[in-house]
């Protein structure tokens, strides 16, 4: 059974068709990357799939579960409670972490555990400790938001979804607001979850980030999945031309 | 999700909430009606008939009569010191029973049920002892000075003004209205107006604690008499009243209370010789004690000044919240209400609000208020007022917060609620203490416009001392009071804003 499967989503909007008819299933362990240029609706797929963003129609399952369905031509969410079931099922990690700046680095990664989740404090403090040390961080507990450096927000963020124990983790562009040599420290990290197993979709436009990390990468462009396949094929071997272009236009780039 | 979604729950709490409040307050404000009170309505700036004397207690020749009639029928006295020019609305409102307090009849005939007069009084000139002012008509392009709504000012442009007395004022360079006698008279020392008229009774009683510095002319504007007004019509408490007033003459006691004011004269239309040394404010009192004696009076009207601003504060600023919740709400007419609410509370001044929640429930209602309604209102219309701007000043932080917080909140599966006072709330607290703080001190110093419905607090209390000292000092110890509370109050605000700085 796939862990996520999304069929045929439309979304527009206003006049502007951001994405039309994707299709994407994601099997469990699965890293994938989604690349495109911007505006190629990779972000806003990414929304939709976290629903913070409503489909216009088309469904996605979560784990067999029909977060969304589509009837004659409507989207029809599931229930209140379902929905947060299946949202418990994964994890975001933010392009600007929107960490919470009032509360400590042990608070952002506990609070929700602890009150959404009710699971025993011990347990979490225990299991926090471990995320704080894995992710570098154990002496920045009690620290604040705004006294961490890019990176070691970044990994606050990875260790608040991560401490939600979900089935899998997205990542909207996590490299894109840091300095370029934390990138490596963040694909050690992203690395490292995918030896643990970890699905994972990583919305990205670095070409070498994706290529390093991913089982399948999926390439966007116009709203449309142009192509998909290992990073051998659609990175070192693309076989459409707008996959071309744009990785044409990257090296360029970089 | 976005914020309009999280408050609308929020929004049904908010009308709840305004339905029981106004219910308290209507019950509460109306339930104790004590028909054995008499309560005077009197202008706490005109001695000797009713003013604040030095321990801080309402006085006069007015009040003793007042409080002799009540003695005589088993009432219990309330000095009520009103605004002079909301006499009109405080009578009709059931607020005070009757005016009494050197109240003119000539020219007001026919607008209140009047008692028998029982001082005859006349208008006089009162200049600087050394002008070259003599008689009424060397105050030709002069600036004269008068009491505004004073029967100085009728006797010059009333309907009945004699023809003498509008030519007299059309020869002066301008005839000016002043709010109390004890501006008037700094004016004219400072030789901002050159004559100020008024009542020989108050003349004689400014003259003499002002240090022979002012003198009276010898031509008299004109005569006239002064009665109790009641509501028009309401015969029955003029009746008793008035019976009562005759015991008092027949036994001595008028005449003796009268000699205590030094208002014999007065009484038996004479202005001559009419003051006696019972009126000598100043007993030698050196600054220092006189300092200390005024500044223990004022400290009442802190205190009442202090009630306002604590009461508005724990009214309005949770209102506010809930008024925002309404501003934000997606359900548009409640939206839309709230907005026109808005616009009318921030578009009109408070001292018109203060009036409207004063006088509105006998006017638009034909409620008789209570005497103890005066304070409701004050609290009632600040609070109405300070929310409106706290709700905007809240829209403004909660706008500030960034969308992304609320989608971390989502994600990490926060009901709405839990959301907005975990996450939101905090981060809103911070982004609006500067606001805050202005709007705060702003409220210090509006708590002075009471006055409007004649509510004594600090700087009303500061104006009628200042009357009856002759002097200005208790403007300038209640203007230290202020800035020592706004000190205060910054100072608070300050460590707050402090220990909000632990994030950013």
């Amino acid at each position: 059974m796939n862990l996520l499967e999304i069929r045929n989503i439309e979304k527009s909007f206003g006049d502007l068709k951001v994405l039309r008819d994707i299709s994407l299933s994601v099997d469990q362990t699965e890293v994938i990357s989604i690349l495109g240029p911007s505006g190629s609706g990779k972000s806003t797929l990414l929304r939709c799939m976290t629903m913070l963003e409503n489909v216009d129609s088309g469904s996605i399952s979560y784990c067999g579960e029909q977060a969304v369905t589509s009837s004659g031509g409507f989207p029809v969410y599931a229930s209140k409670n379902q929905l947060k079931k299946i949202k418990s099922y994964f994890g975001l990690v933010f392009q600007n972490f929107n960490l919470f700046p009032h509360y400590s680095v042990m608070k952002n990664i506990t609070d929700a555990p602890i009150h959404i989740q009710k699971r025993p404090k011990n347990e979490i403090y225990e299991e926090t400790g471990i995320l704080l040390k894995k992710m570098g961080l154990e002496d920045k507990g009690d620290y604040y938001p705004y006294q961490l450096s890019g990176g070691q927000q970044q990994r606050v963020a990875i260790a608040r979804a991560l401490a939600m124990k979900p089935k899998m983790l997205f990542f909207d562009e996590p490299t894109s607001a840091l300095d370029p040599e934390l990138t490596a420290e963040i694909l050690k990290v992203l690395r490292s979850l995918a030896d643990e197993k970890m699905t994972m979709i990583i919305v990205t436009h670095e070409i070498d980030f994706a290529r390093s990390i991913s089982d399948r990468v999926v390439f966007m462009d116009g709203g449309l999945i142009v192509e998909q396949g290992s990073p051998a094929e659609v990175i070192d071997n693309p076989k459409n031309e707008r996959t071309k272009a744009f990785l044409k236009k990257m090296s360029v780039n970089s | 999700m976005n914020l309009k979604k999280i408050l609308s729950p929020y929004v049904i709490v908010l009308v709840l909430m305004a339905c029981i409040c106004s219910a308290i307050a209507f019950t509460v404000c109306f339930a104790d009606d004590n028909g054995r009170t008499f309560t005077v309505g009197f202008d706490a700036e005109f001695p000797p008939y009713g003013y604040k004397d030095e321990s801080g207690e309402y006085v006069g020749f007015d009040l003793d009569l007042a409080k002799e009639v009540c003695d005589r029928k088993g009432w219990t006295l309330k000095k009520q010191p009103i605004d002079w020019n909301s006499k009109d609305m405080e009578l009709k409102t059931g607020a005070i029973d009757c005016i009494w307090n050197g109240f003119t009849m000539n020219g007001r005939e026919d607008k209140y049920t009047w008692s028998t007069p029982y001082v005859d009084n006349s208008q006089v000139v009162i200049v600087k002892k050394d002008s070259n002012i003599n008689d009424l008509t060397a105050l030709a392009g002069k600036i004269v000075a008068v009491q505004s709504d004073s029967s100085a000012l009728a006797a010059f442009t009333g309907e009945d003004a004699e023809e003498k007395n509008k030519k007299l004022a059309a020869s002066f360079a301008e005839l000016q209205q002043v709010g109390d006698y004890n501006s008037a008279f700094l004016n004219l020392e400072s030789g901002a107006i050159d004559a100020v008229c008024m009542d020989i009774g108050v003349a004689n009683y400014e003259i003499a604690s002002r240090g022979g510095q002012f003198v009276m002319l010898d031509e008299h504007i004109s005569s006239e008499e002064y009665g109790i007004g009641f509501l028009l019509g309401n015969t029955e408490l003029r009746d008793d009243v008035q019976k009562t007033l005759l015991e008092i003459l027949g036994d001595g006691t008028f005449i003796q209370i009268a000699e205590k004011w030094g208002l014999e004269s007065s009484v038996c239309l004479s202005e001559e010789d009419f003051h006696k040394d019972n009126v000598n404010i100043d007993k030698g009192q050196s600054f220092f004690e006189k300092f200390i004696s005024v500044s223990g009076q004022l400290a009442e009207g802190l205190a009442a000044s202090l009630a306002i601003f604590l009461l508005t504060l724990l009214f309005s600023m949770p209102l506010g919240l809930l008024i925002t919740a309404g501003r934000m709400s997606k359900f548009t007419p409640l939206r839309w209400i709230v907005k026109i609410y808005i616009s009318i509370v921030r578009g009109t001044p408070l001292m018109l609000q203060l009036l409207v929640v004063f006088f509105g429930p006998y006017f638009v209602f034909g409620i008789n208020t209570p005497a103890s309604y005066r304070f409701y209102a004050v609290i009632i219309g600040f609070t109405l007022n300070y929310a409106a701007y706290f709700a905007e000043i809240y829209r403004s932080g909660i706008q500030a917060v960034p969308k992304g917080q609320y989608e971390a909140c989502e994600i990490l599966g926060y009901s709405r609620g839990q959301c907005f006072f975990k996450i939101v709330f905090p981060q809103m607290v911070k982004n609006i203490i500067p606001s805050v703080t202005n709007e705060v001190i702003t409220l210090v110093k509006d708590t002075s416009l009471a006055f409007a419905i004649s509510y004594t607090e600090m700087f009303t209390l500061a104006k009628q001392v200042a009357a009856a000292e002759t002097t200005i000092m208790p403007l300038f110890i209640a203007g230290i009071f202020y800035y020592i509370f706004n000190f205060i109050v910054a100072f608070i605000m300050e460590y707050i804003e402090k220990k909000l700085s632990y994030f950013r």
